[in-house]
């Protein structure tokens, strides 16, 4: 076990975690605050159709309610830190993980590409079939919405890898074909698309999350790089 | 060319597939685990928690 690698990829997670939280709080936050407004509005629990869903999560109805949640007692900033502290360190060992796994190696130099990548992966890829959703925004059965999605972020980083590190051409044709087919196949929409979140908020919130995503994984590939120079170059080349 | 070889080199691990391999499936195991907690979890303690935090990322939430 190269213990020194994992240490070092929790920590450039960690750090990227904690740098996300300003920038949060710099657009999105304050957007979904915004939008949160109009949910109360629209008669407390209007999440479109998804409300009907037999895959919704809120069985209660009202676990939405954010002061009288199920959440952590941290406070929302609190909570909002620790989700994101867990959030870099997850995408910082799938991204650390990948790497490994292929026999590459992550530096200070080369780190911000694989940041894109998975800001690629993990962001821009799904947000074109499922668009950064407000509350209050309508969207189609929650359950249908995650397996796109999961299986969106493991096509693209399979694309990704055939086109960028295999030199062979069908491998790049493959790629792009795997990029393109759940975007083909189509993300799950909802029947009715009418919202109480004016459009002008949607479309800010959806360059705001893409901007978020993007600084993130931006600072957790070039940390990640640096990290792993620093302290787990010894292992790796023992 | 000697340089192109030697970014080259730089960029792969010399390191075999067996030493790799344990912590490569350790880390995206324990990766994708912390990723599913924190973004898809249907869990409304989870949900709340990190609600703002699945927002911003674009999650599928609600």
């Amino acid at each position: 076990m190269l213990v020194r690698y994992l240490l070092a990829t929790l920590v450039a997670g960690l750090f990227a975690g904690i740098l996300v939280t300003p920038a949060m709080y710099l657009r999105t936050v304050p957007l979904i605050l915004h939008a949160e407004t109009f949910e109360d509005a629209a008669g407390g629990h209007d999440h479109g159709s998804a409300e009907a869903g037999a895959a919704h999560s809120h069985a209660a109805g009202e676990a939405h309610e954010e002061e009288q949640g199920a959440e952590l007692p941290f406070g929302r900033l609190g909570n909002t830190i620790l989700a994101n502290l867990v959030a870099g360190a997850g995408f910082a060992l799938a991204l650390g993980g990948v790497a490994l796994l292929l026999g590459k190696r992550i530096t200070a130099c080369n780190g911000i590409y694989w940041g894109l990548a998975g800001f690629f992966v993990f962001a821009l890829s799904p947000s074109l079939g499922l668009a950064p959703e407000l509350p209050a925004m309508p969207a189609a059965d929650l359950g249908e919405r995650q397996l796109w999605w999961v299986a969106t972020v493991l096509l693209s980083a399979i694309g990704l890898y055939l086109i960028a590190l295999r030199p062979e051409i069908w491998a790049k044709v493959m790629g792009l074909v795997l990029i393109a087919l759940p975007h083909l196949y189509g993300a799950p929409q909802p029947d009715d698309l009418s919202s109480p979140v004016p459009a002008v908020l949607a479309s800010e919130y959806a360059v705001a999350s893409l901007a978020t995503n993007l600084f993130m994984w931006a600072v957790l590939g070039v940390a990640l790089g640096w990290m792993l120079q620093r302290y787990a170059v010894a292992e790796l080349e023992g | 060319m000697a340089a192109r070889i030697e970014t080259a080199s730089s960029q792969s691990l010399s390191l075999p597939l067996a030493t790799r391999l344990t912590t490569a499936v350790v880390s995206l195991f324990l990766g994708a685990f912390l990723i599913y907690g924190v973004g898809l979890a249907q869990s409304d303690a989870l949900h709340d928690s990190a609600h703002d935090t699945r927002h911003s990322y674009g999650f599928p939430c609600h």
